[in-house]
């Protein structure tokens, strides 16, 4: 791994890289302080920002002790047009004049951002570069004739989706509410569940050209310093010119790029993230997209969803079993059946095998060949449903079904057995509640078919043992993957197999919540009756 | 470092292309033989085998044409391992053994001894152990394998779960595996004996289809009482009831029923629940004795007498006399087996060589005189447990 890592590790230097995104003359513009006139400044600004239509200049006269000029600049769809006309121009130009009349300080520019400007966020910037981050960002910039500095004004209000129902995790008992694709929604979200004053969020900016906000979540006191350090080192290291999504994100500052399972957890629920907080972990949330990180992420949080917590706790465990025999009958069940039906027949009861031979009767293929003509008809028409138009997709349901089920089987291409392999290893896919682990299933799966048509059962025990000793090498943000099993840990057996009742949940994950590790005291609700 | 890399994921990959698939058998390939019998000719002295083989296609419920799901195939040769092979020049597949319910041999070669043609079978790595190994009575093995049988699509793993079923509730019957015949023909205690089945009804129209197109099949397969074998020949076949007498003395008894007549011409019936029995022998002045002691704990079940079952002195009855009823079933079996076989078939050499080593070493030379004369005691403890949903019968208030 480390030799590919060598491998691909791009030639391009970083400042060749960027040469082509901002000009030098723009860079050493946008370190320059504002100039006191005016017209200069915003014919600089307008040369910088181009010829953009949806960028506004609004100019306007105060008549002050003297005439004013003033500028507000916003972009038209990021900047809250309302907000800008009731709160700046309104209050300027109707109550203003009086003040700056009336008052004995000179000082116009403080009295306008003291007495006039109706906003909340207010800022005094300098720079050029301070002000178009600002204008990009939604706020607008107010320019006044014959002083060298802007106030910003925080007037963010673009059209946003909304808190709507999340599309990818779906629950019967728990909140309903979804990350959206604003960053300030998604952190009040957090921020409405946690009333603690050592809640953190922490603005980071990545992306040379996309400038991207994201944030880093944790609680002070709960997460593990190093953890945060950690997390904070590695976002900082990221120099790209675009984050469009958190998976660009994740990509960029997870352990291991060449493994299959993914060692950063994503979702796009609320209440998961700030259960993953309060264990000590460190969540990430991306401005633009509805899916949140948190780190560090261990094998078994994969087989958790959060309705784990909102029912019965013994109900919880059993799901639990059924999830994870789910992930190993759908990594196993083609391999299997291959290795027993080409190399172990005496394996299978004599009743069994005569189905089996009855069904598998007049097939053309090898069973090697059978499994994989199905599985690839079946990776097909997943990867056809997932990207197609919704009104194309029952079609293509319908033809698949079809194609799969009845078609093939009669025309004697594959047995009948096999559509009940493929079909089932298809649904257990699907109950693992993480769609970004489902993947590696999906791959390693073919590696286990390959291991069974070569090898036999032996070759599919030889590819679990390097699957376990894959997943124990692997660390995410210096936890191990499989925590809690390799390396073993009786404490931490409450919450990863099973699901103890919340009375025996006493401690947070011990590697990860290192700092503060109790999280309920035991309570006897029934002493007093006693 | 990197160099190693590269290398070692080489090797890795021409590991996969090396070894290829070369052990691998599509189920397409493959035979699956269900029964195998083996018989002597008499006139060469070549071994006949014939094998049962399912026919896939048959099964299947959608391509099902006039076929049937059976076939069997028969090749003669020198040695069965070379039948086995010869085969091929018939059969458009390989011969699959691992899946074989039944071996059956045939009643004339088991006279002249199975111990040669139990070498291949115990040798093959194909061969399961859990087969049944029998002995077909009054006919060759290939009859037996020639009957159709109506419920069961392999007439192999028809009998395969009748001696299966049988063994669990019916006394007599006792399935032989291949590990327990070869431990009993190399053990000088005790003698092997055989499943006995054989054909009942008209063996010639047996193997056709009409057979099974009326409600009564014109033949079928039965399970019959034990083959008792010296070494490996041969010797005798017990009775229903000899065979039940040997499954008490050999503590076989899962569960069984068993009648005996009571004073006013009725009969009661007693289910038998538990029985099990103990081999002691003694050694006095050199000369060997053997008590068997059996417990067993039985429901009444049916009653076709006027008795007060209330009274304990009545059950008391009932226990003495089911008692001797066991104890003169086991005297049969025993008195055949001195007789007649001459062969020690309940390992009652084995419970003295078991018991008394030393002794044992004195007698084992010369057992097969000795045990004839062996002095053998009963020790019988019968006892009714239950007397089902009524007590007293009602048939006497019956006018």
């Amino acid at each position: 791994v480390g030799l590919s890592g060598k491998f691909f590790k791009a030639k391009l230097q970083p400042s060749q890289n960027q040469s082509n995104q901002i000009s030098e003359q723009q860079k050493g513009f946008l370190k320059e302080s504002i100039q006191t006139n005016l017209d200069d400044n915003l014919t600089k600004l307008k040369d910088l920002l181009g010829n953009s239509s949806d960028v506004v200049f609004r100019t306007f006269i105060l008549s002050g002790k003297r005439s004013i000029h003033l500028a507000v600049i916003y972009i038209d769809g990021l900047a809250d047009s309302k907000a800008i006309q009731h709160f700046i121009l309104e209050s300027m130009m109707l109550k203003c004049e009086e003040k700056l009349q009336q008052s004995a300080r000179a000082d116009e520019f403080s009295i306008i951002k003291d007495f006039s400007i109706t906003i909340g966020e207010i800022k005094t910037v300098n720079t050029w570069e301070d002000v178009s981050n600002s204008i990009m960002s939604g706020d607008s910039a107010v320019l006044i004739d014959g002083y060298a500095e802007a106030i910003i004004t925080g007037t963010k209000g673009w059209q946003d989706r909304g808190v709507t129902e999340p599309t990818s995790q779906n629950i019967v008992r728990g909140p309903k509410d979804g990350f959206s694709e604003t960053l300030r929604t998604n952190t009040a979200l957090i921020r409405r569940r946690i009333r603690d004053v050592n809640l953190r969020v922490e603005s980071k900016n990545v992306g040379t050209v996309t400038k991207t906000d994201i944030a880093v979540i944790y609680i002070e006191g709960i997460a593990d310093p190093e953890i945060v350090k950690e997390v904070h080192s590695r976002i900082d290291k990221i120099n790209i010119d675009a984050i469009l999504e958190s998976g660009y994100i994740e990509e960029l500052i997870q352990d291991e790029t060449y493994t299959p399972f993914p060692t950063v957890y994503s979702t796009e629920r609320p209440d998961v993230i700030i259960a993953n907080i309060l264990e000590g972990r460190v969540g990430i949330v991306v401005d633009g997209t509805p899916f949140a990180l948190s780190v560090p992420a261990i094998f078994t949080e994969f087989f958790h969803a959060s309705e784990d917590y909102y029912q019965r706790a013994d109900f919880s465990t059993l799901v639990r079993i059924v999830r994870l025999s789910s992930f190993l009958l759908s990594l196993l069940v083609p391999a299997a059946y291959i290795a027993v039906t080409t190399f172990h027949q005496e394996m299978l009861p004599t009743r069994l095998l005569i189905s089996l031979a009855a069904a598998r009767e007049g097939v053309p293929f090898p069973a090697i060949v059978e499994v994989l003509i199905m599985e690839i008809t079946f990776e097909i028409l997943r990867e056809a449903g997932v990207r197609l138009p919704r009104a194309v997709g029952s079609a293509i349901s319908i033809v698949g079904a079809l194609v799969i089920g009845e078609a093939a089987v009669t025309a004697g291409l594959v047995s009948s057995a096999m559509v009940i392999v493929v079909s089932f290893t298809a649904i257990t896919s699907f109950v693992i509640p993480a769609y970004n682990f489902t993947m590696a299933t999906r791959m390693l799966r073919f590696v286990f078919i390959g291991l069974a048509a070569t090898f036999g059962l032996y070759g599919i025990i030889l590819g679990l043992m390097a699957l376990v000793l894959h997943l124990c090498s692997l660390r995410s943000f210096g936890v191990p993957y499989m925590e809690s099993f390799g390396p073993f840990n009786m404490e931490d057996q409450k919450d990863s197999l099973f699901r103890f009742p919340m009375k025996k949940m006493l401690t947070r994950p011990k590697l990860i919540g290192t700092t503060n590790k109790v999280r309920q005291t035991q309570v006897d609700q029934y002493e007093e009756k006693k | 470092m990197q160099k190693k890399f590269f290398l070692l994921v080489i090797i890795t990959l021409y590991l996969f292309v090396l070894s290829g698939c070369w052990s691998s058998k599509e189920i397409t390939e493959l035979m699956i033989v269900t029964g195998m019998g083996i018989d002597r000719e008499s006139d060469t002295g070549e071994y006949k085998v014939t094998l049962q083989i399912i026919n896939p296609g048959e099964i299947a419920s959608q391509t099902k044409t006039e076929r049937l799901e059976v076939t069997t195939y028969q090749t003669t040769g020198k040695s069965i391992y070379e039948v086995m092979r010869r085969f091929s020049t018939e059969v458009p597949r390989k011969m699959y053994l691992s899946h074989i319910q039944l071996v059956i041999f045939g009643e004339e070669l088991a006279k002249e001894g199975i111990g040669k043609s139990l070498d291949f079978i115990s040798r093959n790595n194909e061969f399961r152990t859990d087969f049944f190994i029998l002995v077909s009575k009054g006919s060759r093995a290939e009859d037996v394998l020639n009957v159709l049988t109506p419920t069961e699509a392999s007439p192999s793993v028809s009998l395969y779960s009748s001696i299966n079923v049988s063994e669990q509730i019916w006394a007599p019957t006792k399935g032989v595996h291949l590990d327990e015949l070869l431990n009993t023909l190399v053990s000088d205690g005790k003698q092997p004996v055989l499943t006995g089945v054989k054909v009942s009804g008209d063996k010639d129209k047996g193997d056709e289809v009409s057979s099974l197109e009326q409600i009564k099949p014109a033949a079928i397969t039965k399970i019959t009482g034990f083959a008792a074998f010296n070494k490996d020949r041969l010797v005798g076949w017990l009775t229903e009831k000899e065979s039940k007498g040997y499954n008490y003395i050999i503590s076989n008894i899962t569960s069984t029923v068993g009648t005996i007549p009571c004073e006013d011409g009725g009969i009661i019936a007693l289910e038998v629940k538990k029985a099990k029995t103990e081999l002691q022998s003694n050694i006095k002045s050199g000369k060997p004795s053997i008590t068997i002691k059996t417990n067993i704990e039985a429901d009444l079940g049916e009653i076709q007498c006027d008795m007060d079952l209330t009274k304990m002195s009545i059950i008391k009855q009932i226990e003495e006399d089911a008692g001797k009823q066991v104890q003169t079933l086991m005297e049969h079996s025993i008195t055949k087996a001195k007789e007649e076989f001459k062969s020690d078939i309940f390992g009652f050499g084995e419970a003295i060589h078991r018991q008394h080593p030393k002794a044992w070493k004195k007698i084992k030379g010369n057992w097969e005189e000795t045990f004839p004369d062996l002095e053998i005691s009963f020790d019988i403890n019968y006892d009714i447990r239950r007397l089902g949903t009524i007590s007293d019968t009602f048939q006497k208030d019956i006018k």
